[in-house]
């Protein structure tokens, strides 16, 4: 019926197709030559393959017997499976989990070294355990650091040192090491990889490089802006990221410290009680000289003791980050941890010589430390410049004198609306005293009127003279004779203080430099800023005058800085107690003492016990500086307070000299403090105020003040009501005062 | 024979001994592809012709039947090439070679002094393999050669470069173009000789030419070679073997160490090459992380916690399971993994990152973990169906139903999808016969199961079957036709049973064990054209 000719309809796979057993269809063969109307399917092989002879057996085999056959299987190389040290290689059992294994998306990343110690790292390994304890995976990790961070060029010994944090010794061994393995590897890395492409398309048909990335895929349909964002976004988190990280490892950081310390505070009494030191005595002995000449940058690489302490303010210094100005988010490259905490005994001086304290310099100080965490690369933080002068200056003119941060300072903002003259001329009597005082000078001895004092830069003291009613009465006032103004508020205006304190005069070159020197030496720089108690009432104003005269009498009649009588000490606190009340009343917004930059920086903040009314407490109560020579030897408790203004000579002095001229007598009020017990003694604040004929309004009235004081640690106690919220210190480096090249210590206080 | 030995070069043709499965000596013909000195004898790298590649092997100088030894002739090859493809014994970029090396040759002649069996032809063959074999841990050395004639003929190079090609025009149509046009996605490799093809090369490549002297490293590979075309960005098997050089046709892997398997490579594997001359590679079993030696071995093993594929487990039953691994999201495995894979896969490419691909590895459990059986890769967005692009059973557990399991499971998935698929072309010889294997019995099984119905014959359409299996179409209607199951009678297409395939189909169904439960598969197919599957 069907004829060959015949030509078969397309197969349509729509079409149902009966299904016949063969026996059913004995005539089939007749029809066999149609088949050829199905179109022959590709076998999807390539055509040189297709015709391999052990494939074309294999085939023909399975068609003709319908099974594989042994023989006509295709050939392969052989696999064995008899790895016989299996069980030993691959330790231990793994339990099936119940439940199908899901892994997390974001799975816990081991840093574990990919580098893998091979039978020669092995010997190395040997021989150094032999001298230190070096376990395999911390050998890995060097040597997987040491790898990673070269690329064509190996690393440095420098580098490596910064790369591996360890021991001299061991990472001279390894590093040799590595240096020698490298050079002898065949490889371009000791980490075998699969070779990279290259951008320039050289690498197109190396047959070792793999995995190119498809090139093609960056054409995306999203939204652009809406990738710029979120690639913007992405770049945020990282950085609060990384920031988070630097914190946290700082915190590490501070914490193992703190470890450390306790082992040595052990260690300490241990050692005490061995020799039978029960009184202290020994440990004063030893500690004292110590504690004439600290020399602190980082607050963790304080040489002893105070190391705790010191600690503990930065951390209530670093909780007071939030609500404080981002000036002291600045201060955090300044714990230099790494850095101190291995040699904290030589490096800090290094350091300080380094660190001008511009901004710009800081990334490099912990550089080594968080570079990692991509610390610096926040761009919102940028360092608000102080803009207490010259701001034209831009290149770190100031060199050496350049003012950097203190670590454990607390720096705020300036306060703008107190800050330039027109508001102070506006400001009646109490707010005039809150931030200046009557001021003579020692040098060209002469009274000034109505001053702020406040550090400039490279640690020159700045008087920002300010014009009252006073001004007319204070232009009359004798130096010399300096006693109580015309409201006769400062009787006892310290003669002492006079004869010892010096300011020098940039414009006053005719003092020599011996005078200086030996001005320098005996010098204390006492200053204080009288405060109207009581709002603006006169009465008030002269309680506070005189429980400050009485304080301020004392240290001078002692020869001795900061010898205050317990007595004084007392009254004192309880006026400051009054004090505090009454400027709650008045709910005075005051936060800062003075023109921030201009004051702060000398004045250091820690907060022991920060009360709430520290602002407006310090508004009151001058926070003063204290300069002493650390070679003061005979005087201990050497506390001595420096408040210097010097007029800076910038854009502000022309107003300031303008309404200076109406110079009258002032009240000089000087503050004593009460310092602390033993040796480490308290800081006090004294600070008798000379006052200073004006005459010379235009002169660039920078005056310098090269002041030398002996070294203070800290108020240690103060009592709860007391008004001393605490006391750091700061040091500058003897280097840094270029003018007497002694070294200084300034000791700042707060005082509510 | 001595004396003849030191002219077996690269390209001679001769009967080489080796011994079959059943233990018997045979002398295949082979193609030397390389030969090396190791201190006190040669070795010689042969591929027997109409052999697969897996089967190259070195073989001393004893095993080479020098009487009958064939020096490669120039033209010879051509016809060859076109008509009957054979193997690819002389791969068509030496025919580039050859050409630009005739140009090359007035100006490197004089430092190249070897002695040469058919000095008129192919001079430059012979010594550039050889300076491929002597050099192995350094394969960029041929080029270096060519890169120290380019940079002091920089100009010339220029001129000639273009000649070169010109003198291949007459020769497009013996295939020889098709390694100088880049790939055409989705095209089967084919002697596409057309002169607009050409065109567009020159285009392509003009613009390189200009500048290309001044950057020899770069030019050298790729004048030879003809354009440094990428290849098509989807699919993960080569079809077009233009990129292929002596280097790839030439396996560089000893052997392979894998928990307790020690494998011999089949093919070539782009692992760091500095590994590529030690005796044993070791692969930690688990993350498959390539170590140099035992110890580095140990010490890996001892931060390396993973005891099965760093996926997820969609699939277990009984000791078989299933991991997906996304090759964006775990990059280093999957780059592992294809690197082993490309051991024993020839069209298997690595040319492009492994961000397009999962991963499916099957796993065997025993108390030290899931050891890893084989695996496929597949596109997450295939554009033509595919759905599985490599698939490997790993040899140790090849011939045991592995592969079919692996097969099966693929369509298992393509089942949930609900779409049909197919494996990506081309498939090797031992992928064509588990696939029609697999096809055949799948297949056979809805026909043998279908009862008749109502008394009438019972019947299907190809949709159906396809719908049913997802096997695509096209794969039911070859393999009913490889069965020669379709016939037509009286006028319409049946399906007819002979008796030996359903005896066949029976016997092969009762020695499949291994099967994939489709109730213990948690799949949940995703729609990767709504994310980044790059």
């Amino acid at each position: 019926m069907s004829k060959l000719s015949f030509r078969a309809r397309a197969l349509d796979a729509a079409k149902p197709l009966p299904i016949y057993r063969n026996r059913d269809l004995p005539d089939l063969t007749d029809c066999v030559s149609i088949n050829r109307a199905v179109p022959q399917m590709p076998t999807g092989m390539e055509k040189e393959e297709e015709t391999e002879h052990h494939l074309q057996r294999a085939i023909s085999a399975q068609q003709v017997f319908r099974e594989k056959k042994e023989s006509m299987v295709i050939p392969v190389p052989e696999a064995e499976s008899n790895v016989t040290y299996y069980d030993r290689l691959y330790k231990g059992e793994f339990r099936v989990p119940k439940q199908l294994i899901y892994i997390q998306p974001l799975g816990l990343d081991y840093e574990l070294p990919d580098y893998d110690m091979d039978s020669e790292d092995e010997t190395l390994l040997n021989r150094l355990n032999r001298k230190m304890e070096l376990k395999p995976v911390q050998f890995e990790t060097m040597m997987d650091r040491l790898e990673k961070a070269s690329t064509n060029q190996l690393v440095t010994l420098q580098e490596a040192k910064l790369l591996l944090n360890e021991d001299d010794y061991l990472l001279k061994s390894v590093y040799d090491y590595w240096v020698r393995k490298r050079k002898n590897c065949r490889g371009p890395s000791l980490i075998p990889h699969i070779k990279q492409e290259k951008r320039d398309g050289s690498t197109n048909n190396d047959a070792y490089v793999a995995f190119r990335r498809r090139t093609e895929k960056m054409q995306t349909r999203k939204n652009r802006k809406n990738d710029e964002a979120s690639y913007e976004k992405m770049l945020k988190l990282r950085r609060e990221f990384s920031r988070t990280m630097s914190i946290l490892e700082m915190i590490k950081k501070r914490e193992k410290s703190k470890r450390e310390l306790l082992h040595l505070t052990l260690e300490v009494v241990e050692k005490r009680y061995q020799i039978e030191d029960y009184s202290g005595e020994i440990l004063n002995e030893v500690t004292a000289p110590l504690a004439e000449k600290p020399i602190y940058t980082a607050p963790i690489s304080l040489p002893n003791g105070n190391r705790h302490k010191t600690e503990s303010k930065i951390k209530s210094h670093k909780s007071g980050l939030k609500h404080m100005h981002p000036f002291t988010v600045k201060a955090e490259p300044h714990f230099d941890f790494v850095h101190s905490y291995k040699n904290y005994t030589k490096r800090p001086r290094l350091e300080v010589l380094r660190q001008p304290g511009r901004p710009e310099r800081q990334p490099i100080i912990n550089k080594a430390d968080i570079k990692q965490y991509d610390f610096h690369s926040s761009g919102e933080e940028d360092y608000p410049l102080s803009p207490a002068s010259e701001p034209d200056e831009e290149n770190d003119p100031d060199g050496i004198f350049a003012f950097r941060r203190k670590a454990g300072c607390s720096y705020y903002a300036p306060l703008t609306e107190q800050s330039c003259a027109p508001h102070w001329q506006k400001t009646d009597q109490d707010q005039l005293w809150q931030r200046n005082c009557l001021t003579a000078l020692s040098v060209p001895r002469r009274c000034t009127t109505v001053t702020c004092r406040r550090m400039g830069r490279g640690g020159r003291v700045l008087l920002d003279r300010t014009s009252s009613d006073l001004d007319r009465a204070l232009r009359h006032l004798d130096p010399e004779m300096f006693y109580p103004s015309s409201e006769s508020r400062v009787p006892d205006l310290p003669v002492h203080t006079n004869t010892n304190s010096h300011t020098f005069s940039t414009s006053s070159p005719q003092c020599s430099l011996t005078q200086i020197l030996s001005d320098i030496k005996a010098c204390r720089w006492k200053f204080f800023r009288p405060r109207p108690v009581q709002e603006n009432s006169r009465g008030e104003d002269k309680k506070g005058t005189q429980q400050v005269q009485k304080s301020g009498v004392s240290p001078l009649s002692n020869g001795v800085s900061g010898g205050i009588t317990e007595e004084q000490f007392q009254s004192h606190q309880q006026q400051l107690v009054q004090m505090h009340k009454q400027l709650k009343q008045q709910e005075l917004q005051l936060n800062s003492t003075a023109p921030e930059p201009h004051t702060h920086p000398p004045n250091t903040v820690s907060s022991d016990c920060m009360s709430k009314t520290l602002d407006s407490a310090r508004a009151h109560f001058a926070a003063s500086a204290v300069v002493s020579t650390p070679n003061n030897e005979n005087r201990p408790q050497g506390a001595s307070v420096n408040g210097i203004f010097s007029n800076s000579g910038n854009f502000r002095q022309a107003k300031l000299n303008r309404s200076a001229p109406s110079g009258g007598p002032q009240l000089p009020v000087p503050q004593s403090l009460p310092h602390g017990r033993g040796h480490l003694s308290t800081v006090s604040a004294v600070s008798p105020a000379h006052t200073y004929h004006s005459a010379r309004p235009c002169a660039p009235s920078a005056l310098k003040l090269g002041s030398v004081a002996s070294s203070l640690d800290r108020v240690s106690k103060v009592t709860p009501t007391s008004a001393i919220d605490s006391i750091a210190r700061e040091n500058h480096e003897p280097e840094r005062l270029a003018l007497n090249g002694l070294s200084e210590t300034t000791v700042a206080m707060e005082v509510t | 024979m001595a004396d003849l030995s030191g002219e077996v070069v690269e390209g001679c043709r001769l009967p080489v001994l080796r011994r079959n499965q059943d233990n018997e000596n045979e002398w295949p013909l082979a193609e030397i592809l390389s030969v090396k000195e190791i201190p006190g004898r040669k070795l010689y790298y042969v591929h027997y012709i109409d052999f697969n590649k897996r089967l190259d092997e070195w073989v001393t100088p004893d095993r080479l039947d020098l009487k009958k030894l064939q020096f490669p002739k120039k033209e010879a090859k051509t016809p060859t090439k076109n008509g009957l493809p054979g193997s690819r014994p002389s791969s068509p970029e030496r025919d580039v070679r050859k050409s630009l090396d005739l140009n090359v040759q007035s100006a490197s002649a004089p430092s190249r002094g070897k002695t040469l069996p058919t000095p008129k032809r192919k001079a430059e063959p012979v010594s550039l393999a050889t300076q491929v074999t002597a050099a192995t841990p350094v394969p960029s050395l041929p080029s270096s050669t060519e890169t120290s004639q380019a940079s002091v003929f920089p100009a010339i190079r220029d001129s000639f470069g273009i000649k070169s090609r010109d003198e291949h025009e007459p020769l497009t149509t013996n295939g020889t173009p098709r390694r100088l046009i880049p790939s055409q996605p989705g095209r089967k490799r084919k002697n596409c000789g057309g002169t607009d093809e050409m065109v567009k090369v020159f285009q392509n490549n003009s613009p390189r030419c200009s500048t290309i002297y001044l950057l020899p490293g770069e030019d050298s590979q790729d004048s030879s070679d003809g354009i440094p075309s990428a290849p098509r960005m989807t699919g993960s098997l080569v079809s077009d073997r233009s990129h292929d050089d002596i280097i790839t046709r030439m396996k560089n892997i000893d052997c392979i160490e894998l928990g307790r398997h020690r494998l011999k490579p089949w093919y070539f594997s782009p692992y760091p090459q500095e590994l590529t001359t030690l005796p044993i590679l070791y692969l930690c079993e688990f993350c498959l992380k390539y170590l140099k030696s035992l110890k580095c071995l140990q010490r890996h093993l001892t931060k390396c916690n993973l005891r099965h594929p760093p996926g997820n487990e969609i699939y277990r039953k009984g000791t078989i399971s299933f991991f997906e691994i996304d090759g964006r999201k775990n990059k280093t495995y999957s780059q592992n993994l294809c690197l082993l894979a490309k051991c024993f896969l020839d069209h298997k490419t690595l040319y492009y990152d492994t961000d397009p691909f999962l991963f499916y590895v099957m796993t065997e459990y025993d108390l030290k973990g899931f050891h890893i059986v084989g695996y496929f890769s597949k596109e997450k967005e295939s554009t033509e169906d595919y759905n599985v692009a490599c698939i490997l059973t790993l040899p140790p557990y090849q011939r045991r139903g592995y592969g079919k399991l692996l097969i099966e499971f693929s369509y298992e998935l393509s089942k949930v999808e609900g779409r049909t698929g197919t494996p990506e072309k081309p498939l090797s010889d031992l992928g064509l016969l588990s696939y029609r294997s697999y096809w055949s019995q799948t297949i056979l099984e809805i026909l043998m199961d279908l009862k008749s119905e109502n008394g009438e014959r019972p019947q299907i359409t190809i949709n159906e079957i396809s719908e049913i299996t997802s096997v695509k179409k096209e794969d039911v209607i070859s393999t009913l036709q490889y069965l020669n199951l379709i016939n037509y009678y009286k006028g319409q297409y049946i399906l007819t049973l002979a008796e030996e395939i359903v005896e066949g189909h029976e016997r092969a169904m009762q020695k499949r064990h291994l099967r994939i439960d489709p109730k213990c598969l948690h799949f949940t197919p995703k729609d990767w054209s709504k994310r980044g599957k790059w």
